[in-house]
């Protein structure tokens, strides 16, 4: 039976067809060359590259220097560049120069300026909206920075709200991402490097660190691996995330993906890295552990006892949510005299009338309730009311009055549903949501028997994970130095010390505090 | 991407596997019969006739709440043992039988008298699904007929009923707490008698002053239920011996520390105005002292037993609380009342029963270092030559939550 | 950043032991200490725990002088090729005996008290595969699970031990020294093996991230283990009494069977899946250590691919009796007896022969 199964399955597994493939030798021994001194036949070749008059926003201005008497030519996309400042510091100050130097430095009034001989690297600035002015007689370009790309300004975080902190959240231009940052570090060595990851695209990554905390080891890690990827395109963080981390196949993220400004500071204090990147309004923070995705900032921003109470109530969602259904399946179907004996006659006397088995039962819900939550994500927002009216009706209402689903079921599911919106991080609700079916079928299987073993693989797998080398569930097992930070978090006098598995150059950070002091 | 296909392929099989095997363990809850009460009388020869009392799930719910149906089933038939007898019920209850929510073993006084019916007993410990804090009644008469006579009026659950009766009879401590467990460790640790709770629903006319009774002579009236439950069936060495009356089980309770002591009622004859009775609350928290002392081949038993008193009616209008004297003759005539009463139980036990179901092996077992010289000692056997001395030592606790009493003459004034 | 070396910290350390010899409790290692020495039986634990020091003390010593060298190592280089073979080849078969016997009687005990139906081959499949799961990913790996349940299973423990005290009474403990001191004294001794896998715990020496702190670990994990036994041997007597508790093939469960919290009257299931759990831990690290021990025998680097290969064999050994509950019983009382000697010999030997070649200076 199995050799008949892995045929069907692999019949389709045939060679590949060979691509067939312009070559573009020539584009790129053309890019490979410098300036030459001759405008004419810069402007021609540039031309080429960006198909002026075709390429509708590619503007290839002509004009003549007053003061150095040459003619000279700018280049620049219209859609990216702010056409003001092209005017204002470009165009006014050469045509208004009435100085004698014959540098177009001192002409020129923009802020950046820099000279780029290749045409490789004029692309490039171009294509990051910058402005190139070339000069007749000069083999090189000058690159004025007047970029300007469209995005929306700094909004609320959506996802990751808070009542008591900071409503900031990241927006998809990482120059004002960096500046959010940097609002909240004020120091000098916070260190922006930036890696450019994709050949085509040309993507680039902002690396941020703080250069005497962060360890080298692990920072030269980060950069190894975000150099590795031969790949023409990655338009944002959460296909980079895919490319860099330690397990793609893994069930549970280990790279935390936050928008929150504040949150991405705080790790960075603590000697955590964080990549930013245009197209993304949110950031990268690694390595991560089991810990900073069960974490909200907010847990930090409410006082002590109710800080501690979130975090229960979230330990307790997670379980219910993990546990609930499988554990219904489990007791009814394999341990019932563990029901107090009213309950099970409740349930006994409600599953009489229903066709089809338990675990029928439950899959039918969970899928069910699975299938309202996507739905709802994915449904027009002017429609949206509908889903919950469906959802609620038919599900909750008239598939007990069918005798499809017993009332304890919906109850047990909606519970489940219910607590899986208590743990915030997409990437662990995922994980969660997942790994419960799991359960559940072993669950179905061998009762208590079957739900522990599976149980135990997972939390086998759990704690043999690593993010960048560090174990999963660090610090509580293994053992580190640290803020102690793990189920419930400490007193914050308490949390004196950086976590001990990132190996920061600084451990301590913050000096120790009597009791009696911190009263007054 | 090859091992994800593997690992897919494996799961698709062992589902597969598992889908044509089927579960072992696994049942549904609605495809079982609840047995709440078994039923055990002597049948034909070395045969025991069993009865189910099962629990219909549907009666009294929500949803089925509107069912026509009966709250219990009943099935009486012959068996050789309680192992079989699950699956031949089986030809008649369409449902697979379960011991899930068994609460109650009942037992006829016949079959417990028996001298075989320890064999039948073990048969629970072979079972997984009998536990061992089932509980265990005697009946006066045929286990099949108590059960099917027996019709509570407002716990029409049949496991509620015998919860709650067995529950706040024990409180009382008119029945004895009494299960599987208990009956065993006893029988096997033999050096104590086994005390289970005694039942029936038929009356007698039999004539006996309150406290006093056994069970089936309380008189009722009104609808109700007939069954009651009262006083307890002794057993020694796992066959029953004889019966205590309800009276006598209380006061066996206050002698025994193995259990929760009952705080109870009772009353006395006012030893001011020989027409009224006075009601009182016998309240017990402390432990008994008992200890054993070895005289010239003659053992000694020294008990003491500390009681609460709290005196709740005064129908002789003497005041107790502002009068001392009259409190301290009280205190006398009730510690000798209640030491006469104790006393009577132990020479009781000791000439009936030849053993004790006060526990106090359990006491007596301290002055052992080991097991052999305990179990050479033979507790069972030396008991109904032992000497008790009783000393009951009696504190007064409140007198009711109002104190002062008028003085009749003033309100007949 | 810290990459994984595969080490064990002291906390992770004492979390297995406590959590693998911890789970004697629960099996039927007090069925026999019962039939010995009666309801003096915690006494005999006590005695045993102490006992054992001296064996233990003698080993730790002798890996004080040898550091970086496991028991492999050291046995070899103290006694020599041939003979020093022939012990470790002796301690393979006891540990692969003694992880057959047990893994049989615990799905022995899963298949009696909770899934009667099920075929044993079926339960004992599951027990190995999650198993050799947990030992393939490592040492370290088996710590971090085994002190990240800790806290949990040692509260329902605590939990059913304690309504077993409240539902007990505590005069069953009387006549106090059961059978008698000689036996107890006798009988302590003659069932030393008891505390045995300490000898096979020296095979993780190396991993141990301090040698110091392995020693406080040990020494803790030995009176936290002692007196833990030793509670849960009173309180069963305190349940059942002394006559009965020696009927019952596995007090624990019986137990958790009996005592009621509340509402719910029957709370079994409520402990089962922890006492699973402390299972799954045992069984992964006896797996680990007869892996590593095999690889050490016979020159196996990458032991842990070992582990799938020894999982089946015992799992195939496993069902070889016909009934776990007569067949193991009476076999496993003179194994335990066979190994004793060993457990208290061996160290002895080590420890002269490190004398003699004038390693340990004292």
């Amino acid at each position: 039976m199995y050799s008949l199964l892995k045929k069907m399955i692999n019949r389709k597994q045939q060679a590949p067809t060979p691509f067939i493939e312009k070559s573009s030798k020539e584009d790129i021994t053309l890019k490979k060359q410098c300036i030459t001194d001759k405008l004419n036949k810069t402007v021609d070749i540039f031309s080429h590259i960006y198909s002026v008059g075709k390429n509708n926003d590619v503007i290839f201005r002509k004009f003549h220097v007053q003061a150095l008497k040459k003619d000279a030519a700018l280049l620049f996309i219209n859609t990216i560049t702010d056409t003001d400042h092209i005017e204002e510091y470009i165009l006014k100050s050469i045509q208004q120069y009435s100085g004698t130097s014959q540098k177009v430095e001192d002409i020129v009034t923009t802020p950046g300026i820099k000279k780029v001989q290749v045409i490789e690297d004029v692309i490039i600035e171009i294509n990051k909206g910058n402005a190139a002015l070339f000069i007749d007689g000069e083999s090189v370009a000058y690159i004025l920075s007047v970029s300007n790309f469209q995005g929306r300004g700094i909004e609320k975080a959506e996802n990751e709200v808070v009542v008591k902190g900071p409503k900031e959240a990241f927006n998809e231009k990482a120059n004002t991402n960096i500046s959010l940052i940097r609002k909240k570090i004020k120091t000098e060595s916070l260190v922006v490097e930036s890696v450019t990851v994709s050949k085509r695209s040309k993507n680039e990554v902002y690396i941020l660190y703080l250069k005497d905390i962060v360890n080298e080891e692990l920072l030269s890690d980060v950069k190894e691996r975000l150099c590795m990827s031969d790949v023409d395109s990655i338009q944002n963080l959460s296909m980079l995330e895919q490319r860099i981390e330690d397990s793609t196949k893994s069930l549970f993220p280990t790279i935390l993906y936050t928008e929150r400004p504040d949150r991405a500071s705080s790790f960075l204090e603590d000697g955590y890295i964080v990549l930013l990147m245009d197209n993304s309004p949110a950031s990268l923070v690694l390595p991560a552990t089991f810990w900073s995705f069960f974490h909200t900032s907010e847990d930090h921003y409410l006082r002590f006892l109710y800080g501690n109470f979130t975090r229960a109530l979230r330990l307790l969602a997670m379980f219910i949510t993990l546990l609930i259904s499988a554990l219904y399946i489990a007791i009814t179907n394999y341990h019932a005299e563990m029901l107090p004996p009213d309950l099970l006659l409740a349930i006994s006397s409600t599953r009489e009338i229903v066709a089809f088995p338990a675990v029928v039962e439950v899959f039918l819900m969970e899928f069910a309730f699975e299938l309202i939550k996507e739905a709802g994500l994915r449904v027009p927002s002017p429609i949206g009311p509908t889903i919950g009216i469906v959802g609620a009706l038919i599900l909750g209402q008239a598939a007990v009055q069918a005798n499809l689903v017993s009332p304890i079921v919906v109850i047990v599911v909606a519970l489940g549903g219910l607590t899986s919106f208590a743990i915030g991080d997409l990437a662990l609700n995922f994980a969660v949501r997942l790994s419960r079916f799991f359960l559940i079928i072993s669950a179905s299987l061998f009762g208590l028997y079957g739900l522990t073993a599976m149980f135990s693989i997972g939390l086998f797998y759990l704690v043999s994970l690593r993010s960048f080398g560090v174990p999963y569930l660090a610090p509580m097992t293994p053992k580190y130095t640290s803020g102690k930070d793990t189920l419930f978090r400490r007193l914050i006098f308490h949390e004196m010390f950086r976590p001990g598995y990132l190996k920061p150059q600084d451990m301590k950070k913050a000096g120790e505090v009597s009791d009696g002091k911190k009263q007054g | 991407m090859k091992k994800l296909l593997w690992i897919l392929k494996s799961v698709i099989i062992l589902l597969l596997l598992v889908m044509i095997s089927g579960c072992w363990d696994q049942m549904e809850v609605d495809r079982k019969a609840y047995v709440v009460g078994i039923g055990l009388d002597k049948g034909k020869k070395e045969k025991i006739n069993v009865t189910y009392l099962i629990s219909n799930p549907e009666y009294a719910s929500q949803q089925g709440g509107n069912t026509n149906e009966p709250a219990t089933e009943i099935i009486t038939f012959e068996a050789n043992d309680l192992i079989t007898s699950r699956n031949i019920a089986n030809s008649v209850i369409a449902k697979e039988i379960s011991y899930d929510m068994l609460s109650v073993i009942i037992v006829s006084k016949q079959l417990a008298k028996d001298k075989n019916f320890i064999r039948w007993m073990y048969d629970s410990t072979k079972d997984r699904e009998i536990k061992r804090n089932t509980a265990f009644l005697v009946t006066k008469e045929k286990a099949s007929s108590f059960i099917e006579q027996n019709e509570p009026k407002l716990e029409t659950r049949p496991h509620k009923y015998f919860t709650l009766i067995f529950e706040h009879a024990g409180e009382t401590g008119l029945i004895p707490r009494s299960d599987l467990m208990r009956y065993f460790r006893i029988t096997e640790a033999d050096g104590d008698l086994f005390l289970a709770a005694l039942g029936t629903n038929q009356q007698t006319n039999q004539e006996r002053s309150n406290g006093h009774l056994e069970a089936g002579e309380f008189k009722i009236k009104g609808k109700t239920n007939k069954t009651n439950l009262m006083g307890s069936a002794v057993f020694k060495e796992g066959r029953m011996i004889g019966e205590l009356s309800g009276e006598e089980t209380r006061l066996s309770l206050l002698l025994n520390d193995t259990v929760k002591s009952p705080n109870y009622t009772t009353t006395f004859q006012d030893p001011f105005n020989k027409d009224y009775d006075i009601t009182a609350k016998i309240i017990k928290n402390k432990r008994n002292n008992v200890s054993m002392q070895q005289m010239n081949g003659k053992t000694i038993l020294n008990i003491k037993v500390p009681l609460t008193l709290e005196v709740l009616t005064d129908h002789s209008m003497v005041n107790y609380a502002k009068n001392k004297e009259k409190r301290n003759q009280l205190k006398r005539y009730f510690t000798t009342k209640i030491t006469e009463k104790l006393n009577k139980l132990v020479i009781k036990t000791q000439k009936d029963f030849k053993g004790q179901p006060f526990g106090w092996s359990l006491q007596g077992r301290k002055y052992f270092l080991t097991v052999d010289e305990y179990e050479k000692y033979d507790w069972m056997k030396s008991y109904p030559n032992m000497e008790v001395n009783m000393s009951v030592e009696i504190r007064f606790g409140e007198f009711g939550r109002q104190t002062d009493l008028p003085k009749i003459k003033q309100v007949r004034d | 950043m810290e990459r994984s070396k595969g080490k064990i910290a002291t906390r992770e350390f004492i979390a297995i032991v406590i959590l693998t010899i911890g789970a004697k409790m629960t099996d039927d290692t007090p069925a026999i200490l019962y039939e010995k020495f009666s309801n003096a039986a915690w006494m005999a634990i006590i005695i045993i725990g102490i006992f054992s020091v001296i064996p233990i003390w003698l080993l730790i010593n002798v890996f004080n002088t040898y550091k970086e060298k496991n028991l492999i190592e050291i046995v070899l280089y103290l006694l020599g090729k041939p003979f020093g073979y022939f012990v470790l080849f002796c301690l393979l078969v006891i540990g692969s005996v003694a992880i057959t016997i047990d893994s049989s009687i615990y799905t022995d005990i899963v298949g009696t008290m909770y899934f009667t139906e099920t075929p044993t081959i079926v339960l004992y499949a599951i027990l190995m595969a999650t198993c050799a799961f947990g030992a393939k990913r490592g040492l370290e790996q088996i710590g971090s699970f085994a002190w990240s349940i800790l806290l949990w299973i040692k509260l329902s423990l605590f939990l059913a031990l304690l309504l077993t005290f409240f539902q007990g009474k505590l005069d069953f403990i009387f006549p106090l020294f059961g059978r008698g001191v000689d036996e107890i004294m006798h009988g302590g001794i003659s069932n030393l093996s008891i505390c045995a896998d300490f000898l096979f715990l020296t095979l993780i020496v190396p991993f141990a991230v301090n040698h110091a702190e392995f020693k406080k670990a040990i020494w803790i994990s030995l009176c936290i283990v002692t007196v833990e036994l030793a509670i849960a041997l009173i309180a069963f007597v305190a349940l059942f009494d002394y006559e009965p508790v020696k009927m019952l093939n596995y007090p624990f469960h019986e137990a958790i069977r009996y005592i009621r919290l509340e509402f719910l009257p029957n709370i079994e299931a409520l402990f089962f899946p922890f006492w699973l759990l402390a299972l799954f831990i045992r069984f992964s690290f006896y797996l680990y250590l007869i892996a590593l021990l095999f690889g050490g025998l016979f020159k196996i680097k990458d032991f842990e691919y070992l582990i799938p290969s020894l999982a089946t064999l015992f799992v195939l050994l496993g069902v070889i009796p016909e009934n776990p509950t007569f067949s193991i019983f009476h076999f496993r009382d003179p194994f335990l007896k066979i190994v004793t000697p060993v457990f208290l010999l061996l160290p002895c030997l080590l420890w002269v022969m490190s004398k003699i070649k004038g390693d340990i200076k004292v």
